[in-house]
């Protein structure tokens, strides 16, 4: 496969080529996202949508060029929040269109309940688990045979040498 | 030459399974001169990789196009050290760099200890050598980048095919920043597998002391500051050139970076315990290991197309092979673990809940669930597909709400455990460090409030950074304040002098200050401000204290790309402040158009302007303006998270030793003729 790449530069084109070669330009320049947002509203509810171009950005985020969904779906935003239906309805409305991936976050229903839940819930558990551990240790501690005595200047000794070497 | 580093790759496979097997037979027989012969073959795989890596090169700066991989990742036009950088553009040039990098990092660490720890440096070996195998066999037969371009005839005959021109890199990576990122990233994910080799080497062969948990501390603050330079410029990358106005999108290829960072922060935390008190070695053990695997994981993610990413390279079967590594590694370190398990018995407990090593436990748990959190965040879309056959998006305001308060709370902790001491904190203690700190956080929340502050993450993060910032100062005066008494000297050079004395320590402090700058960065963001509209030259729009007046629109070409070019002149109050000129360049090679944003960056504000094209409504140039507060706090943050990291890995100053001069002595004295003096105390301050 040849190409040629030197568009504007050194290869001598003809007038008519150059003129197709503008408007392909014009048509790879096009804006992906613009003219929407037109409110707060709008704004706030394109945060809670997804483009659906394959980007992994929020729509109001999105902005690649050629992009053939967030301008569209930038317009339907406006427009139902325009007609001044709900929130809910309009995310139903993109989901409808759409399906379930165009939502930045998981549905709080169903299986994908456990996106919001098991974040929540593992930590709780870990620190049970270490709370018993720190339980056991501590008992274990107070349980455990008295030594034979050491000065506390031996003690203090050891400890200030401990410490000089693991700072080394 | 394409013969010449594909059989450089084959030799270095082969040196690494000879070093695998006979560190193996070497360690099992006993045999000294086996061992030494796979040390010897393990460094040499560092100069065999590097004649491949550098065969490689060879071909993109020759433009040689009989090449494939150069053929899709270059073109003629590219500047040099884009051509450099296009090495780990694509799968099997990046698997290349990670065995390359690999490589230095083993040669290092055979290099360096080859005549220290004869007992442990074998079992290091032999892991090393696992590893290297693993990627050497992915470089050979699964993701070779020294294929070449063939046609075959009408008699079914291939010949070798050269095309005049390249495709070109990414234009996503013609930044310069995506010259240093990658390697630095790749330096940080491979640089985890010395404190694994160390860890489990440490654990195959009972190796006796603490000694090894030293060494693992030292290679995992190498790997963590190059990650850490790593995801830094990666955000800064995703800022300056993605232009969607932000830094940090949680794409899965992001988190994946962020996983062994999260886990390493955590071993560098709690390694502590086990040097102070010998206390969590299953835990740091454990830790360790998985930094290591959420690093095969970081790439399987980036490389299987499991979860579809915009950073990701395209989809292959190689994920597969990561797996089945991953399912290796997790069996092999739950073997090692289970079999020597009664060596990593702790040799304390815990004396007090409000302690240094309380405080560190915690501090352990708050950035495992951060870690998990993130890791189920990311792989949540593919369980959640698996489970229900539909498909969903777990999108930033996911990872937001469940990671901020986290992140608070672990910002939290950056205050609160310095300041308790080892063992147990008396009340008393608990008031004095506390009592300033935390009136000065809430003496700034008020004010921010008085003043309008009202988000409440932000304000959060305001009072704790205020308190944390406090207790890190505190923490060297008092120290300062101690030798500037005692030696007569300014309280500056006393700071310098007590840093020095304890790198680690202060070093840490560095780094905690660089991490408050970065929470204070992020918080801005809450304040962030956007217009987008259609101009015409002569067109205005106002954003902040800013009015962006457009002036015209023209072209730009180079042999490289073509591009529409705004010219913006920005006033504030009134007056002209500075042009920006954002573009939207198309790169002739490739055919891909991507944005080139205009950033004017201040302390307190960035006004960052991106030419989103034209409106395909009215033909009319669309201009995004963003007012981002405080970002650059963010990058200065970072930093001062570097340098605080290369602080606490330079050695203490050590006490000298002055001997006195000989004193001539009257008869009558009975004292010793010399007696050495220390010139400067050496002090311990955990």
């Amino acid at each position: 496969m040849t190409r040629s790449f030197h568009l504007f530069g050194r290869t001598s084109l003809s007038v008519g080529a150059r003129i197709l070669l503008a408007l392909a330009m014009a048509g790879l320049f096009l804006a992906g996202s613009a003219g929407a947002q037109e409110t707060p509203r709008a704004k706030a509810l394109g945060q809670k949508l997804m483009c659906v171009c394959g980007c992994n950005q929020i729509l109001t985020a999105c902005n690649h060029v050629g992009c053939q969904y967030s301008h569209k779906m930038l317009q339907e935003l406006d427009q139902l929040v325009a007609r001044n239906d709900s929130d809910d309805l309009i995310l139903q409305a993109f989901v409808q269109e759409y399906g379930l991936t165009v939502l930045a976050e998981p549905p709080t229903k169903g299986f994908d309940w456990a996106a919001w839940i098991v974040p929540i819930v593992v930590p709780l558990i870990a620190i049970f688990l270490v709370w018993q551990v720190v339980r056991r240790w501590r008992l274990r501690a107070q349980l455990a045979p008295a030594g034979p005595g050491v000065s506390p200047e031996l003690l203090a000794r050891a400890q200030h040498e401990s410490d000089k070497d693991s700072d080394d | 030459m394409d013969i010449f580093g594909s059989f450089a790759l084959l030799l270095a496979l082969l040196a690494a399974v000879y070093a695998f097997v006979a560190g193996i037979v070497g360690i099992v027989t006993r045999r000294t001169v086996l061992t030494k012969s796979a040390r010897n073959a393990g460094i040499a795989v560092f100069g065999l990789v590097t004649l491949a890596v550098a065969s490689l090169e060879y071909f993109f700066f020759t433009d040689n196009f009989t090449m494939a991989y150069v053929a899709e990742h270059s073109n003629r036009a590219l500047p040099l050290f884009y051509k450099f950088a296009a090495l780990w553009s694509g799968q099997e040039g990046s698997l290349l760099f990670w065995s390359w990098l690999l490589s230095i990092y083993a040669f290092s660490a055979l290099f360096l200890n080859r005549k220290k720890h004869p007992e442990l440096m074998p079992y290091v070996g032999v892991v090393l050598a696992g590893v290297q195998t693993f990627f050497l066999t992915l470089n050979n037969f699964v993701a070779t980048p020294f294929n070449v371009l063939a046609s075959a005839n009408s008699s079914g005959v291939f010949h070798l095919a050269r095309v005049t021109e390249g495709n070109g890199l990414n234009p996503l990576l013609q930044y310069p920043e995506m010259v240093i990122h990658p390697p630095m990233l790749y330096l940080g994910y491979t640089g985890f597998t010395i404190p694994f080799a160390f860890a489990l080497a440490a654990l195959l062969g009972r190796y006796p002391g603490e000694k090894w948990i030293h060494i693992t501390r030292r290679w995992t603050m190498v790997a963590w500051c190059f990650q850490s330079i790593g995801i830094l410029l990666g955000a800064h990358w995703a800022y300056a050139v993605l232009g969607w106005g932000g830094y940090w999108s949680w794409d899965p290829v992001e988190n994946a970076s962020l996983l062994p960072w999260i886990t390493g922060t955590a071993f560098l935390h709690s390694v502590m315990m086990q040097e102070k008190r010998g206390m969590m070695k299953v835990w740091n053990v454990w830790l360790v290991f998985t930094t290591f695997m959420l690093s095969i994981l970081g790439t399987l993610l980036t490389r299987s197309g499991v979860i579809s990413s915009v950073h990701a390279f395209a989809q292959s079967g190689i994920g597969n092979w990561f797996v089945s590594f991953l399912a290796i590694v997790l069996a092999v370190c739950f073997w090692a673990w289970w079999m020597n398990r009664d060596y990593l018995r702790s040799d304390n407990q815990l004396d007090s809940l409000v302690s240094r090593e309380s405080s560190f436990l915690f501090n352990n748990l708050v950035l495992l669930a951060a870690c998990f959190a993130v890791l189920w965040g990311t792989l949540f879309p593919v369980l959640s597909e698996w489970f229900t056959r539909s498909k969903i998006s777990v999108g930033p305001p996911f990872f937001n709400k469940v990671n901020v308060p986290i992140a608070l709370f672990l910002l939290l902790l950056t205050g609160v455990g310095p300041l308790l001491a080892w063992r147990k904190t008396s009340f008393d203690a608990l008031r004095r460090n506390f009592a300033w700190p935390l009136t000065g956080g809430v003496v700034a929340g008020v004010i921010a409030f008085i003043f309008g502050f009202r988000e409440i993450y932000a304000l959060i993060c305001l009072i704790l950074s205020v308190f944390v910032t406090l207790t890190i100062f505190a923490e060297f005066y008092r120290g300062a304040r101690v030798i500037a008494n005692r030696d007569h000297t300014n309280i500056l050079s006393a700071v310098g002098d007590l840093t020095m004395r304890n790198t680690r320590r202060y070093g840490g402090y560095v780094v905690h200050f660089g991490m408050v700058l970065v929470f204070i960065g992020i918080a801005g963001s809450a304040f962030n401000k956007d217009i987008q509209m259609d101009m015409s030259p002569g067109q205005s729009l106002a954003i902040g204290p800013y009015t962006i007046l457009c002036q015209n629109f023209d072209q730009v070409a180079n042999d490289n790309y073509q591009s529409e070019r705004a010219t913006l002149e920005v006033f504030r109050n009134g007056h002209s402040e500075m042009m920006l000129y954002p573009q939207r360049r198309l790169y002739l090679a490739s055919q891909v158009t991507e944005t080139m944003v205009a950033v004017q960056s201040s302390a307190l504000r960035d006004l960052y302007v991106v030419y989103a094209g034209r409106n395909p409504d009215t033909g009319k140039p669309v201009i995004h303006a963003y007012l981002n507060p405080l970002v650059k706090w963010i990058w200065f943050g970072g930093v001062v998270v570097v340098l605080g990291t290369g602080l606490a890995m330079l050695p203490n100053r050590r006490a000298a030793i002055v001997l006195k001069p000989v004193q001539e002595k009257s008869w009558g004295d009975a004292l010793p003729a010399t007696s050495p003096a220390p010139a400067r105390r050496p002090e311990s301050h955990d």
